[in-house]
């Protein structure tokens, strides 16, 4: 049995495709050979979007996504993208290990999809010519967002003027001013270059939404109950192996940015989580999804 | 002249097509140029503009591809049936056609699994079904085994599609 | 086994006649039997292919270039070209080259720049008393620049081809682009002349003084204008590639209505007919090479391919050689866009391995194609070129080595020496 899974990101050393190919070691030790995994880093069998679709229809039997595009597939999936639900990355971990976590990805199964784990993907913050320290900062900034709902409404609170863009062109935007901002964790202010057009990464820290392992339900119902539990033991023992790398890398993204000449402000984050109430009034509008907010905001 | 009606069908469709492209692509065009707008003179980048100019493109593409096959539009080889005798000539370009059909009807198919699979997505920042993406696939797969077939039919009388409109 | 059947069926389709992006389909619903894998795959492919932003580029360029043929923006460039170097031995040929870039370089399309430039130009130098094939030839050639130019929408196609192997900006391309370009002219201009000068064509006009240029400027300018919109737009950061690309179609709409008043109602439906059949062509064919490109990460070709050519040599030069000669031989055979498509994936991986970037193999690949519209069996600007000087493939064959050597020469340089397209780009960073 080989099992297919798809990766978006480039670098063979990204922490998530290497966190697929700890758990492919796992499950070839743990059935003696017989269950292979095999990572497509590179978008090679297509986009996140797609490769979910894939997994739906059985083409496809794993898929490493960012949890963005479950949203409109599955409403639970958009309570750990809101905005400052998370006090700090190590809080946000404790809290998807739990159990509001683990409803999150059995919230999937309807759907068609197992959700095996979180990886992560650190915090989220702005960056900009300039340093955004309170929301005033932030007034009429261009800033960037990926193409959802979500980041437009969180952009709007803040008062900024959401430019919703293809990842692929925010570095000319950044560098000729056409966007003033953008947003994003360390390794892709790093990784995209965006360091080398605008200066100032100022540690906002909006959002900690992380990443998700599917599995096509399709193929796993079809799976003996022994080998489901295998390959469901190996993605939960990928994590922890995931967030070492993360943490590495997030260290080695940080140096280069820095020696690249960037500077990371440290701002008030309260100032700025006091604009979003009428964001979680607009997307947590059932009382499922606010006892989600709140049990994973109450996770000590 | 006395013109056939699948003929007269197949005309009246591929001008429906061509002329419905044409528009899709001016609100296209329009589309793209409003968030330049939107940006420089109310600094409010409207966030609907690019995934609808995104959508429509789908659909310009799609007519443009029927009505391709209808004008033999899309490139290809050809010259080696110039070196067949004219009776195995018209047999392969008969097989030639009937495979274009064939692949429509399989686009038309898979189109309507994939709209009926994702209609009840709503895409981001438009709102409308996820599924109108695929819609494309059924149009012009439905036209390009039409079209297909009445070039399979001009060649079996010896007679020429003419395109419909420009 | 699949991969077999992936390249046989292809293959037999091709021969068939079957045109290539249904060839393409084809064989990979065939390929997905063969794989027992769902074929709405194949579907699902095609539409996520063509669902990229910077895609609306295309249809916008082509649709630009669409505009300018019909709205007699070609005419005043022809006038502009003649009044700088129409009085040179073989000046119209000259004339035609420069004429032929700079139109180029507002149409971005090979096809539209042959049929624009050389139905005016070809018959031109007919009556003039240059032969056919030299008229053919030297507009079929200049027209291949085009390809290079900023508004070149073949430039995004290969953008999007690279995509899932290296992140390369469409403004870096467009700027990679233009030394090549004015190189290719250059060696254009030279081949015409080394032509003119062995076949003793004559020299006509005196010059007309640079009062008569300046006119003749005035009035090529505002089509010409479109190429420095788009660099500068996208370079002050006023719009995105893609909106420069809008910003390209409603400048020639403006140009050819308002200012030259040339473009007729019925014309201005032919040129959106035709965008829009060309935006169908293409874009299937870029939409279903990305189901012939999810085979080929599937089942490894790059990676073969490239251990393949490192069995037969580890020399970074003979690899580059080796990849110009396959990209030849396939382009001889396929559409740009097709080669392209089909070719990135494939041998931009390797060429990275041996130090060749995304930048400069863009470039490569782009002159490589441009070869091919003008070599038989499949030359769709050839094609074209004869069908207006009313003569054979096979008779336009015979002066046509001058310019393929200007071709040559071009893609030795830009392939050895990567600062001809490196150049330009990093200066910008
Ligand atoms: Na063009
Ligand atoms: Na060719």
């Amino acid at each position: 049995l080989t099992l297919r899974a798809a990766d978006v990101h480039n670098s063979n050393e990204y922490p998530t495709v290497l966190a697929l190919k700890r758990m492919g070691e796992l499950l070839e030790q743990r059935s003696a050979g017989r269950i292979k995994l095999k990572v497509f880093n590179k978008g090679a069998l297509g986009t996140e979007k797609e490769t979910i679709d894939q997994l739906k229809i059985g083409a496809l039997e794993l898929t490493r996504v960012h949890i963005s595009p479950m949203n409109a597939i599955c409403p639970q999936t958009q309570v750990p993208t809101m905005p400052f639900l998370f006090r700090s990355v190590a809080q946000m971990r404790r809290a998807l290990d739990g159990p509001a976590g683990e409803e999150i990805l059995r919230a999937c199964e309807p759907q068609g999809f197992i959700g095996l784990a979180f990886y992560d993907s650190g915090a989220r913050s702005i960056y900009a010519r300039k340093p955004i320290k309170t929301p005033a900062d932030a007034k009429g900034l261009k800033i960037r967002v990926p193409q959802s709902d979500l980041w437009v409404a969180v952009a709007a609170a803040l008062g900024a003027n959401a430019t919703p863009m293809p990842v692929g062109e925010v570095y000319t935007g950044l560098k000729t001013g056409l966007v003033d901002a953008a947003e994003n964790n360390l390794p892709s202010f790093e990784g995209f270059k965006h360091f080398e057009a605008v200066k100032f990464y100022s540690r906002t820290e909006h959002s900690m939404a992380p990443e998700l392992l599917l599995m096509s339900k399709k193929v796993y119902d079809g799976l003996p109950p022994a080998d489901q539990q295998l390959i469901r033991a190996a993605a939960k023992e990928s994590v922890a192996f995931q967030r070492l790398r993360w943490d590495e890398q997030e260290a080695k993204s940080l140096a280069l940015v820095k020696a690249g000449g960037a500077q990371i402000v440290d701002v008030d984050k309260s100032a700025f989580q006091a604009l979003m109430p009428p964001v979680y009034a607009r997307f947590m509008n059932t009382p499922e999804l606010q006892r989600l907010v709140k049990t994973l905001q109450e996770t000590p | 002249m006395n013109v056939p009606a699948f003929t007269r069908l197949c005309a009246a469709l591929s001008k429906l097509a061509l002329v419905s492209a044409v528009v899709c692509l001016i609100a296209v065009l329009l589309c793209v140029q409003l968030q330049v707008l939107g940006r420089y003179v109310f600094n409010d980048t409207p966030t609907w503009t690019e995934g609808l100019a995104m959508l429509l493109v789908l659909y310009v593409t799609a007519f443009g591809v029927a009505v391709g096959v209808r004008d033999a539009g899309h490139i290809g080889l050809e010259s080696l049936l110039v070196l067949l005798p004219e009776r195995w000539r018209l047999r392969l370009e008969l097989l030639v056609h009937a495979l274009v059909a064939g692949f429509g009807a399989l686009m038309a198919q898979s189109g309507w699994v994939w709209t009926q699979l994702k209609w009840s997505e709503p895409k981001p920042m438009l709102g409308v079904p996820e599924g109108l993406d695929y819609l494309p696939l059924l149009i012009a797969g439905v036209l390009i085994v039409l079209f297909s077939l009445e070039h399979m039919r001009a060649l079996w009388r010896g007679e020429a599609v003419r395109p419909s409109w420009y | 086994m699949e991969l077999w059947v992936l390249g046989l069926s292809f293959a037999l389709l091709l021969l068939l006649g079957v045109p290539v992006a249904f060839a393409i389909g084809l064989s990979s619903v065939a390929t997905m039997l063969a794989a027992d894998l769902p074929l709405a795959l194949v579907f699902q492919k095609m539409v996520g292919g063509m669902q990229v932003f910077s895609f609306l580029a295309i249809p916008f360029f082509v649709f630009a270039g669409e505009l300018m043929l019909y709205g007699g923006i070609a005419d005043r460039i022809v006038r502009f070209a003649n009044s700088l170097i129409g009085h040179v031995r073989g000046g119209l040929g000259m004339s035609n080259v420069l004429g032929c870039t700079l139109f180029g370089g507002v149409a971005g399309s090979p096809l539209a720049d042959v049929s624009a430039m050389g139905s005016v130009m070809i018959p031109l130098m007919k009556k003039e008393g240059y032969h056919a094939d030299y008229a053919v030839n030297v507009t079929t050639h200049a027209a291949l620049v085009g390809a290079l130019m900023p508004t070149s929408h073949n430039l995004i196609i290969f953008v999007l081809a690279a995509s899932g192997i290296a992140s390369v900006s469409v403004f870096g391309l467009i700027l990679a682009a233009l030394i090549p370009a004015l190189l290719l002219t250059l060696a254009n201009l030279a081949a015409a002349y080394g032509v003119a000068v062995r076949r003793g064509y004559p020299t006509h006009d005196a010059f007309p003084g640079w009062a008569a240029v300046g006119r003749a400027f005035v009035g090529a300018l505002p089509g010409l204008l479109v190429v420095v919109i788009i660099l500068a737009g996208i370079l002050s950061g006023v719009f995105t590639a893609t909106e420069s690309a809008a910003t390209a179609v409603f400048w020639a709409l403006g140009v050819t209505v308002f200012v030259y008043r040339s473009l007729s109602w019925q014309n201005f439906l032919k040129a959106c007919a035709k965008a829009c059949k060309t935006t169908g062509v293409v874009l299937l064919l870029i939409g279903i090479s990305s189901a012939f490109g999810y085979f080929m990460a599937l089942y490894e070709v790059p990676q073969r391919t490239g251990e393949l050519m490192q069995s037969v040599s580890q020399s970074p030069w003979v690899i580059f050689l080796m990849v110009n000669l396959l990209l030849f031989v396939l382009g001889t055979f396929l559409d740009m866009a097709a080669t392209i498509l089909i070719c990135t994936p494939i041998f931009l991986p390797i060429c990275q391995q041996y130090g060749m970037g995304p930048l400069q193999f863009g470039i490569l690949m782009l002159i490589n194609c441009a070869l091919g519209l003008n070599t038989p069996p499949v030359g769709s600007t050839q094609f074209v070129g004869c069908a207006i000087g009313g003569i054979s493939v096979g008779q336009v064959m015979r002066s046509i080595w001058p310019f393929y050597g200007a071709l040559l020469a071009t893609l030795a340089l830009v392939t050895f020496v990567p600062a001809i397209s490196l150049w330009l780009p990093a200066l910008m960073k």
